[in-house]
């Protein structure tokens, strides 16, 4: 079929043309048998594009699809705000970019001082946002968590500001092609400065609070799905609780067994209950007496710091407009607690 | 194929999408299309008549044009999570191709797979999941074991008590 239309296309150009046929410039290709070398031709081809290995990730602006300014105005639009122009632009530059663009301009023999770069990297505006970030996160979770130590709340907002955390956000707002790194695709440190830069950016554009709703709106929901117990490793949980109950002049825990089951097997199930003041205060099971005991005084703690599963979800969206945060008050320390029980030790309750 | 090979996966919501504020997830719309070709005018009709309203009304989405000579038109789109998904237009009017972009706008960015369930939770219980001493009363604990343990009743006489019986007629009749 290939042979007759290639035949009757050549036929046809030589009759449109008007032209001797002879003076036609085209040459189809005939095939009039069955192609043998093909199979072997397509398979070295293959070969060699396994060796070669796969095409490098090129930035779109290499193929012709790319208008960076267009790119800066929807990355604003998309999340609702008013950015500087200049400032956002700043906010994608590494450092790494710079020397890479010195660099190329030194090679080309261009004289610096009298042609400058006119570029500033974004690490500036990368701490200004890690600073607003760190100082709203930890006053949220104080607000949302009132109970819960100090200690707690810093290992919430570490998770929160946490590497993972932030190239998760990073990867997933369209920073990819925006970021002016020395290499295509962006590292992974790279991701996570631009986008405290992004935050570092929106404050100085508009203001600081501006941009402590963007934070809330977009790092603080990544809290959701995870259980804010686990975030925190309590080392010794029967003796922050013992603590604790002396602080509020209540009676130590005192475990007591409520049920076992299949106790001389591998599947052995112990439930510990903890009672203050003969008040259950906390159960759990466990594997031996020693772990149900543990896992009850966290039990118990989960109930004190008023974060158990069945807690009120955190404040956000169209809730959250009206939370009013106060930046300086602290939750309690467990530092604090162990001052306390220790001076009541020493000179009693009444002080 | 079997529903076991076809890849399959749980509802997802890309970064707590709209729990804060909502975040198109479309970021860049490339339409190809030809400047003569046939199968290009609906793509044309609709980039005269509708792209601008589109551009305006979504202005977190970059629009680009790319004329390609004697191809068939396609909407490639780019999600903010590094997907891209090409569909085809070719042959279509241009109120088919803006339900395209609609379907395109409307999407995470996650591959369209089967789902297994309608709805996904990471917390499936607030309350705790059942166990078999849940709903017990510890003070069950305290109480003693009985000291006369129950026997099973028939009403038919068992051998025992049959020998028992003739044992005392016979002292009966001996008295």
């Amino acid at each position: 079929m290939a042979t007759i239309r290639c035949m009757r296309l050549m036929h046809c150009m030589q009759n449109l043309l008007l032209l001797p046929r002879k003076t036609v410039n085209i040459c189809p290709v005939f095939h009039r048998s069955y192609r043998r070398g093909l199979r072997r031709y397509l398979k070295e081809l293959y070969q060699r594009r396994l060796k070669a290995g796969p095409e490098p990730e090129r930035h779109p602006s290499q193929l012709g699809i790319w208008n960076h300014d267009a790119e800066l105005f929807a990355f604003g639009k998309r999340f609702g705000e008013e950015f500087d122009e200049n400032l956002l632009k700043r906010a994608f530059v590494q450092r790494n970019y710079i020397i890479k663009e010195e660099n190329k301009r030194k090679e080309l023999g261009i004289d610096l001082i009298t042609v400058p770069l006119g570029l500033v990297d974004n690490e500036d505006l990368a701490r200004k946002g890690e600073e607003i970030a760190s100082r709203y996160i930890k006053a949220y979770l104080r607000y949302s968590y009132p109970h819960m130590f100090e200690e707690g709340i810093c290992a919430v907002h570490d998770f929160l500001m946490s590497h993972q955390t932030l190239l998760h956000i990073g990867m997933n707002i369209g920073l990819r092609e925006l970021i002016m790194s020395a290499e295509y695709p962006p590292p992974e440190q790279a991701y996570i400065l631009t986008f405290k830069a992004v935050i570092g950016a929106l404050a100085v554009s508009q203001n600081v609070e501006r941009a402590e709703v963007f934070v809330k709106d977009i790092i603080i929901p990544q809290l959701i799905g995870k259980d804010i117990n686990e975030l925190w490793e309590i080392v010794n949980p029967m003796g922050l609780l013992k603590a604790m109950l002396a602080s509020e002049g209540r009676g130590p825990p005192e475990p007591r067994l409520l049920w076992h089951s299949a106790s001389a097997t591998v599947m052995s199930l112990y439930h510990v209950g903890l009672y203050s003041d003969k008040e259950l205060i906390g159960k759990s099971p466990g594997e031996t007496v020693t772990i149900a005991e543990e896992m009850a005084a966290r039990n118990a703690l989960k109930h004190l710091m008023q974060t158990t599963d069945s807690r009120a979800p955190l404040t956000l969206g169209a809730k959250a407009v009206k939370i009013k945060l106060d930046y300086d008050k602290k939750n309690r320390s467990i530092r604090d607690l162990l001052n306390e029980t220790v001076e009541e030790r020493l000179y009693g309750t009444e002080i | 194929m079997g529903s076991r090979l076809i890849p399959s996966n749980f509802v997802k919501n890309v970064m707590q999408n709209g729990i804060g504020r909502y975040i198109c997830q479309l970021q860049r719309v490339t339409i190809e299309f030809c400047k003569s070709n046939g199968s290009s005018r609906g793509t044309r009709d609709f980039i005269e008549n509708y792209l601008l309203d589109f551009a305006k009304s979504n202005p977190g989405i970059v629009m680009y044009l790319r004329p390609r000579r004697h191809k068939h038109p396609h909407l490639r789109a780019e999600y903010l999570n590094g997907y891209k998904e090409s569909i085809p237009v070719a042959n279509m009017s241009k109120d088919e191709v803006a339900q395209w972009l609609g379907i395109l706008r409307g999407r995470t960015g996650v591959q369209i797979v089967r789902l297994r369930k309608p709805w996904h939770t990471d917390n499936p219980s607030i309350q705790g999941i059942w166990h078999p001493f849940m709903f017990k009363d510890p003070s069950i604990n305290s109480k003693p074991f009985p000291k006369k343990l129950p026997a099973y009743k028939s009403d038919k006489m068992s051998a025992t008590e049959y020998v028992l019986q003739l044992k005392q007629e016979q002292l009966k009749i001996t008295n």
